[in-house]
């Protein structure tokens, strides 16, 4: 007892301590009072609500958008899909109920006589139940009308069984425009912790790749909702009164600039056996009317029931074909001779070459630089900048792009597509590609101490050393012969809601300049021409009748004794530029054997030109 | 010689205070068993086992607490107070943990550190210290610079996480230790006048205007009676009218999600599928338990879950569908028993600082007992705040019995000096 002198202050904090007190014993009472209410005055009304009103909130899952092509064919929908799952709260408290519920499903046959759940699965599904209270936990997976019906007979005898209808992908062309599509997978626990995944919740299916990942949230709509009466089984028993339901906002309808027409004839020239890519594209205002990355995989197993889903992954996944891959915007290659059009372009432009400028050393086969003997691929003579397109004469463009310099090839090969910045298609996984430079060359070899010399020029000036994908290279095709810029790639047309209104646009878009004197443009597209139209020319397999075809061909080296990639961009009417082609395939040899008639293909069905019976 | 030491020393402990604490454990864990029971679980992994292991860890807390002496812990308030600060800050610049969309936790490996818990602790020491030394009287405004300062800083921090269940704990603190400060009853109606305001004017029905102008007569009168410095009284009474007027203002401010609880509060029933659903929930539990209740285990709304995070925030509506009122009832007079037993501690001594650390404690106990009560029949917003002693969760758990360690604490040291 120290200060008991300072009595005053002792009897004013006592008293303050029963006011306090006093407090507590109003505050309380007001909670007594309105307990009492609820549960004296209101207790039959309360009483009767637990009892039969079982309030529950039900979700009412958006009806995810479809994707049209450019015509409006479907090419991906929805199917139903029914699963088999266990309500926690309403499966028996009793340990031995429970048991005996696991051991009836054990024992439940199909009419092949085999079982339709497997005991881990069961087991572990029972244990979770432990956990997950307010959730419906999946015992069987995409169950088919047979199974459903076998659990509904039995609804009495499995009290916490119960089948949901669920919403799946049905990709109905199979493997078609794969790539382009992606597919859905229910989203996964690392992806539920980031925050740009909020609105999601476990158990919502969401896009993996291509545009189904790209265009996820509008595809999803918005979840509606509802409260409902269920009994003492789970079973609703209907609507709550006087409380409105929120109807869910289907989601997006994806109109695609793919034309599935185009697409169909595409991928039937490409084997699946064949590691390769096309792009079709349309010059005027970068929609792809095609897209092919071989080989496949068939976005339908990303639906299936977990068994054969897990059987058909682990097939792709571990493919060294790398199935899973978009070869189309993710795979960089050397663009060989078809970059011999951005040296030539670069020397044009910088008054470097012309139609009359030859070089002194003539095309013998090859070319002595310093200690150094680079080989051409023929004899070809002595040519000008047209010619030397043309048969694509190796000889020409090393004198050429020594001449030039890398900076001015690098800054027109930028200026038409090529380069550090991806394009911007609008699905995700586009490379950039590469352009080297003495600067960036030596940043990414600095490891292995590989250092920039002159000589280096000679392989880049004729494509060898650059990383550019087929997307690219069929961008710059196109905006070469249009000289009106780089449209940004794109696969969405428009935007629709489920009544057909049209929500939104895509609007074409400059991305790179793409533009050049009129004069390098007439060099250029006369080179073009010739490489198709002329008899020597490299490309002459795509060449189609009634229309003019300005193309490039090229075969790019990758392995010492393998065969060349083989490249070809097109582009057609030459003159009034509609669509642009490219395609690679890979380890195939020349790109005008191999590749130019894959591309003609494509446009002859794209201008609706049969093919006359040549046999 | 030795026993009679011994015996000294168990007549400074509180055992009945200690007992009635116990009964409320005891009570806590039985309605997280009924909550939660589960066959499939061993023991160890149940819920309501470990909810004994961190009451028991926090006997333990509290244990030691006991034998801390007065001028230690005035000595450690400084560093304390300072420590809390530099937890708040790294839980909401650095290191925060994403629990349900707020920034809370730190994870420390072996525990999850919730650095407002601490903080609330932390600051309860450090304005008792201060405010035993320096008495505040609204006649001397400069007495409350530095309890605002002391206050502002961590009340910011946990406003910011945003956590304003929390913050409003710190208010309450604030409060109540300025009333065993020097502030009379006039005072504390004063100071709390403008809330008041804000309440009445919210609505234009008669009945609540009619209140506030009640109000606003109440505080001419109190202002004239206490004689308060000009500015002071000026000060009042702008606040209080401008309050009124001020309240939709005020209205605006809050986030939306804020205001959906308020508007939810109002009529759970505006929303029955949004946030009205606990609420709604909460009542038919409650309300179906009646006089005696359903008796132990056998809730139907709690036992079918229909009941979302029953065992945590919404414990009392398994108490009311359980017990029924009388259960209720039981619980609310052993809470009023506790606080009265609390609060007696402190009338045993002169020392300020123990009066202040004893009832900043009760009001922390009380504060989340009525917040959390108010909430499941109803009365209040759905806020995050959870029951003393009944509610799931480590972390609050030991800050409970880190105060009633600290209530110990008081008593046994007081007798000490």
């Amino acid at each position: 007892m120290l200060n008991m002198s300072d009595n005053d202050s002792v009897q004013t904090r006592n008293w303050n301590v029963l006011v306090f007190m006093a407090g507590v014993v109003i505050l309380f009472t007001v909670l007594l009072v309105r307990l009492f209410s609820l549960q004296y005055l209101d207790y039959d009304e309360n009483f009767q609500r637990s009892e039969n009103n079982r309030l529950r909130r039900v979700v009412l899952v958006a009806e995810r958008g479809f994707i049209y092509d450019r015509n409006g064919e479907v090419m991906v929908r929805n199917r139903p899909s029914y699963q088999i799952a266990l309500q926690a709260m309403h499966l028996p408290r009793k340990k031995e109920e429970r048991a005996a519920i696991f051991d009836r499903l054990l024992h439940i046959v199909d009419k092949n006589g085999e079982r339709m759940f497997d005991s881990l699965s069961l087991d572990t599904a029972f244990q979770r139940t432990a956990w997950i209270k307010n959730r419906p936990i999946r015992i069987l997976e995409d169950a088919s009308p047979e199974q459903v019906a076998v659990i509904e007979e039995h609804s009495s005898e499995l009290p916490g069984v119960t089948t949901l209808i669920e919403s799946r992908r049905e990709y109905p062309y199979g493997t078609l425009a794969s790539h382009v599509l992606g597919y859905t997978s229910e989203i996964s626990e690392e992806q539920l912790k980031l925050p740009e995944f909020a609105d999601y919740s476990q158990g919502d299916r969401i896009g993996q790749k291509g545009l189904e990942q790209h265009y996820d949230s509008e595809f999803r709509g918005k979840n509606g909702l509802k409260l409902v009466e269920v009994n003492a089984m789970g079973r609703e028993v209907g609507l709550v009164r006087g409380v409105e339901s929120e109807p869910p906002v289907p989601g997006l309808h994806l109109v695609s600039t793919i034309d599935l027409k185009l697409q169909k004839v595409a991928e039937d020239a490409i084997a699946d056996s064949v590691k390769g890519a096309l792009v079709a594209i349309d010059p005027r205002n970068g929609e792809i009317l095609a897209m092919v990355s071989s080989p496949r995989l068939d976005p339908n197993i990303f639906s299936l029931k977990k068994r054969e889903r897990n059987k058909g992954w682990a097939q792709v996944a571990l493919d060294s074909m790398r199935p899973l891959t978009n070869r189309a915007i993710s795979g960089t290659y050397p663009p060989a001779s078809v970059f011999k059009l951005v040296t030539a372009g670069a020397g044009l432009e910088n008054g470097i070459l012309s139609e009359t400028k030859y070089y002194p050393k003539s095309c013998t086969g090859g070319y002595q630089f310093g200690s150094r003997y680079q080989k051409c691929w023929g004899v070809h003579g002595n040519l000008n900048v047209v010619h030397a397109l043309r048969l694509s004469c190796d000889v020409f463009f090393y004198q050429a792009g020594l001449d030039i310099d890398m900076a001015r090839i690098n800054e027109f090969g930028r200026r038409f597509g090529y380069g550090e910045k991806p394009l911007g298609i609008d699905i995700p996984g586009e490379k950039a590609g590469w352009l080297p430079d003495s600067a960036s060359f030596n940043e990414r070899n600095k490891r292995v101490g590989w250092r920039w010399a002159r000589g280096l020029i000679l392989n880049l000036s004729i494509g060898q050393g650059q990383l550019v994908t087929p997307l690219q290279q069929a961008t710059f095709i196109g905006s070469l012969a249009t000289n009106k810029g780089v449209y940004r790639p794109h696969l969405m047309k428009e935007l629709r809601d489920y009544k057909g209104n049209v929500v939104k646009e895509f609007e074409p878009e400059i991305v790179r300049p793409g533009k050049m004197k009129p004069e390098t443009h007439r060099i250029l597209l006369a080179a073009m021409d010739s490489v198709v139209n002329h008899p020597g020319g490299t490309g002459k397999r795509g060449a189609l009748p009634g229309i003019r075809v300005g193309a490039k061909t090229g075969s790019g080296e990758w392995k010492k004794g393998e065969k060349t990639h083989a490249w070809y961009a097109a582009v057609a009417p030459l003159y009034d530029p509609q669509i642009a082609v490219a395609v690679i395939l890979e380890a195939a040899g020349g790109g005008g054997a191999k590749a130019a008639p894959i591309a003609r293909k494509v446009m002859m069905a794209y201008f609706g030109i049969e093919e006359e019976a040549k046999k | 010689m030795k026993l009679d030491h011994f015996l000294d020393n168990t007549r400074k402990v509180d055992w009945l205070f200690l007992g009635i604490t116990l009964a409320l454990m005891t009570s806590g864990v039985c309605l997280v068993y009924s909550a939660t029971a589960n066959d499939n679980l061993p023991f160890y992994e149940t819920l309501w086992f470990k909810q004994i292991l961190y009451f028991a860890g926090g006997c333990l807390l509290a244990a030691g607490i006991v034998f801390l002496r007065l001028d230690w812990l005035k000595r450690a308030t400084v560093p304390l107070y300072v420590l809390s600060l530099v937890f708040l800050f790294v839980v909401l610049f650095v290191a925060g943990d994403v629990v349900k969309g707020a920034g809370r936790w730190i994870d420390l490996g072996f525990f999850k550190l919730q650095p407002s818990e601490f903080a609330k602790i932390a600051y309860l020491l450090t304005i008792s210290y201060w405010l035993s030394r320096h008495p505040v009287s609204l006649y001397k405004i400069k007495t409350f610079v530095v309890p605002a300062l002391l206050f502002i800083v961590p009340f910011g921090l946990v406003l910011k996480q945003p956590d304003l269940s929390t913050a409003l704990v710190f208010i309450a603190v604030t409060y109540v230790a300025f009333f065993f400060a020097g502030l009379t009853l006039t005072d504390m109606f004063l100071l709390a006048s403008p809330v008041l305001s804000v309440l009445f004017s919210h609505s234009q029905e008669l009945v609540f205007q009619v209140l506030w102008g009640l109000l606003i007569c109440a505080v001419v009168f109190a202002l004239v009676r206490r004689k308060l410095p000009k500015v002071l009284t000026v000060l009042f009474l702008a606040a209080n009218i401008l309050a009124g007027y001020a309240s939709s203002m005020a209205w605006n401010m809050l986030e939306p999600h804020q205001q959906k609880r308020v508007h939810t509060f109002l009529d759970p029933t505006s929303d029955p599928k949004g946030d009205g659903y606990q609420v709604l929930q909460s009542l038919t539990a409650i309300g179906s338990g009646g006089l005696t209740g359903k008796g132990f285990g056998q809730g139907t709304q709690t036992n079918l879950a229909f009941l979302p995070e029953e065992h945590t925030d919404f414990i009392f509506s398994v108490l009311g569908e359980q017990f029924g009122f009388a259960g209720c009832l039981f619980i609310l007079v052993l809470y009023t028993l506790f606080l009265w037993r609390a609060s007696s501690t402190c009338k045993l001594f002169a020392d300020p600082f123990i009066t202040l650390i004893t009832m900043g404690a009760c009001t922390i106990f009380l504060f989340h007992m009525i917040v959390n009560i108010a909430m499941t029949i109803g009365l209040m917003p759905v806020t995050g705040l959870p029951l003393p002693f009944l509610s799931y969760g480590g972390s609050f758990a030991l800050t409970c019995m880190v105060l009633v360690g600290g209530i110990l604490c008081m008593r046994f040291q007081g007798w000490r000096q």
